[in-house]
């Protein structure tokens, strides 16, 4: 089995290492410091098993195998935690294993051994379970050419529903993602505003609201770019442009 | 996924931490089931009542065997988390004020009320009746077949309308209640007693017959010791409730000083470094149990800054193995007198708010400057300061708790003469603490 060891603190990491080397069968193919990194990681050399710390600054592990639950093949993932927080209690139903710190050397085995038994299926399955257990992510992930492509929810101007995708501006260009608009809404309502049918825009990226000469409104974007405003949506965003939530 | 895995470490830490003897201590007098189950103390009261919400605490050795101790309130409480685990101890928050009489079902509770009664009894006949010792017999038997029938119906009747007193809210109600009812009982028995007495040829009390004479020093005797009997429940109540309070809070205030993550990541680095470098994890060791010495002492001690100081690089010393190069350390503490007197653990929480708000949800870290030095007034002034992460980066809670414990420490040493200033406009989150310069040990 190959295996990969994601935790921020250096000790931790390093003890992890030990007690894998020490149960033998598996091979620790890297580490990472943060839940991006992990991902990236998982996404390169596709380990069977991630020892992925929940508590990491940047993308934390809960986000992270929400994201690695898309990844073909998807690792099966066990957490590990310093101390059981409510939210666990939650998620346990649909981890493959968590393991407390200082994680136990049996309970380590045990976790590993339970992985392994696990087929691909199954792991997609329990992953896809345990969707919905993050309250907001701060990356949206795609595939693209191959590779798994992330961008900060920061960095997105507008998400716009397609026939079949729904499209994810960003300063970088444009990515197609499979997810429901109105989850998205559901999921960034305190960052992006509905200001049509099809068309989520960062509220910190309007700059204004106006009206053109047939009676048809748009919202003008940070980088000058222009979207439409469906007539039902007008006076909530005239709203918010009054009470200074959007539009400074 | 067993449950019991994970036991061990879910229980809060506070739970552990309450093998301190003083913890110990007044946990143990929330176990006392009897007056008499702890001669001495003077502390135990009876038997709790049943009511909503009232931890029944039950001694540990009889009933829940396989159970650590120091767990009594939270298991017999029946209080669980969502994963099944026992909680803490709470207080009787929703028990109302009004029933603060003891449970009168309980079996216990009647036999010591049959036995207070036989003594009251005993004191009666002793001073109503002079003359011989047989004669003193026959009163004690009729004195006490009297008393007895009026405690035993008295405590029936309170069992009976325990659910009714439930509802009450106040004091008074359930005062005058159980008052009316037991000089109800007293007049019934009484009148019994004496019609019966007068049937049967043997007047009870022993003395001659104004029907109106017996009644009123029945209803006298009855209202005095009914009314005593009243207070001493309502003073056990009372005590009771804040020993229970008292050891809630302290508890809370433990959980507040002490992060369990903290607590916990600090066991992983030993861990860890038991295996790389001993040595060092030695070093940990030594720090982590200065850094709970600490925080298991009386939180109103003050030390010389320097002592303070020291704590907190010892805690900075384990957070920078466990960070690494996330972390940087600044300290400029030089100018400032090394014998002034500050209160323990004021500067060591800042410094930990400090990393666990502005270095840990960082992936690059940062730096946390730490600064002490006089100002022109000749108070001390300590600034901590650390980066502000971005809105983005979904803000831990518990700061806000960590400074207004902070704040009320200081005003109760230095009362409005101390400040605890926060500043996070400037792109950096600082916290500025300002004291008056007294001196260690004066």
């Amino acid at each position: 089995m190959r295996l990969i060891i994601a935790d921020d603190e250096g000790p931790a990491r390093a003890r992890l290492r030990g007690l894998v080397e020490e149960i033998g069968g598996v091979e620790v193919v890297a580490d990472a410091g943060n839940g991006r990194q992990a991902l990236l990681l998982c996404d390169e050399l596709h380990p069977d098993v991630v020892l992925l710390d929940i508590r990491m600054p940047g993308m934390d592990g809960m986000e992270a195998a929400r994201h690695m639950a898309g990844l073909e093949p998807a690792p099966a993932v066990i957490f590990t935690t310093a101390y059981s927080e409510h939210a666990l209690a939650a998620f346990d139903a649909h981890a493959i294993d968590y393991l407390l710190k200082p994680v136990r050397k049996a309970r380590l085995a045990q976790a590993l051994a339970k992985a392994q038994r696990l087929t691909s299926v199954q792991l997609g399955a329990v992953a896809r379970a345990a969707e919905g257990t993050v309250r907001h992510r701060t990356h949206i992930s795609a595939r693209h050419g191959g590779r798994i492509k992330l961008v900060e929810v920061t960095d997105v101007d507008y998400f716009q529903a397609g026939d079949k995708y729904v499209s994810v501006h960003y300063g970088g260009g444009e990515l197609l993602i499979d997810e429901p608009l109105k989850a998205l809404e559901e999921e960034f309502s305190q960052r992006f505003v509905r200001i049509h049918r099809g068309i989520l825009a960062a509220r910190d990226m309007i700059t204004g609201l106006e009206k053109d000469s047939q009676g048809h409104y748009h919202v003008l974007l940070k980088d000058r770019h222009r979207l439409p405003v469906s007539r039902r949506h007008v006076s909530a965003l005239r709203a918010l442009v009054r009470a200074g939530r959007i539009g400074t | 996924m067993h449950l019991h895995d994970f036991v061990p470490a879910s229980l809060h830490w506070s739970q552990r931490l309450g093998r301190a003897p003083g913890l110990v201590r007044t946990l143990r007098y929330l176990q006392c089931k009897t007056p008499n189950s702890k001669p001495g103390t003077g502390l135990c009261a009876p038997e709790p009542p049943r009511g909503s919400g009232s931890p029944k605490l039950s001694p540990i050795s009889s009933d829940n065997p396989g159970r650590p101790p120091l767990q009594p309130g939270a298991r017999s409480a029946g209080v669980k988390t969502p994963n099944g685990l026992p909680t803490m101890i709470v207080p009787n928050e929703h028990r109302p004020e009004g029933l603060y009489l003891p449970d009168f079902c309980n079996l216990r509770m009647v036999l010591a009320m049959v036995v207070a009664a036989e003594l009251l009894a005993y004191v009666l006949s002793l001073s109503s009746a002079p003359g011989g010792a047989g004669r003193r017999w026959d009163g004690l038997i009729m004195t006490s077949l009297f008393v007895q029938w009026v405690a035993l119906a008295s405590i029936a009747l309170l069992c009976a309308c325990r659910r009714l007193m439930e509802g009450w809210r106040d004091t008074t109600t359930t005062t005058l209640y159980s008052f009316g009812l037991v000089l109800a009982v007293t007049v019934v028995v009484s009148e019994a007693a004496y019609w019966g007495g007068a049937y049967l040829g043997l007047f009870p009390m022993g003395e001659g017959g104004w029907h109106g004479g017996f009644l009123i020093r029945n209803l006298t005797i009855s209202a005095i010791v009914t009314t005593v009997a009243l207070r001493y429940f309502y003073v056990q109540f009372q005590l009771k409730k804040n020993i229970q309070a008292e050891a809630y809070a302290r508890i809370q205030a433990l959980q507040a000083r002490v992060r369990p993550h903290f607590l916990f990541n600090s066991m992983n680095t030993i861990a860890s470094l038991t295996r790389s470098d001993p040595a060092l994890a030695e070093e940990v060791v030594e720090d982590l149990a200065d850094l709970f010495r600490v925080n298991l002492a009386d939180a109103r001690t003050r030390v010389p800054l320097e002592e303070e100081l020291a704590l907190t690089r010892r805690y900075l010393h384990i957070e920078q193995l466990r960070l690494g190069a996330r972390l940087t350390i600044e300290e400029h503490t030089s100018d400032a007198p090394r014998d002034a007197a500050i209160p323990m653990l004021t500067i060591q929480p800042l410094v930990e708010n400090a990393v666990y708000h502005g270095i840990e949800p960082l992936p690059q870290g940062g730096v946390v400057r730490l600064e002490a030095r006089r100002d022109g007034d000749g108070n001390i002034v300590i600034t901590v300061a650390n980066p502000q992460p971005p809105a983005e980066v979904i803000r831990r809670p518990g700061n806000r708790l960590a400074l207004d414990n902070l704040r009320q420490r200081l005003g109760v040493h230095f009362g409005g003469r101390a400040t605890l200033t926060v500043d996070d406009t400037t792109g950096r989150y600082v916290a500025t603490l300002a004291l008056p310069y007294e001196k260690a040990g004066s």
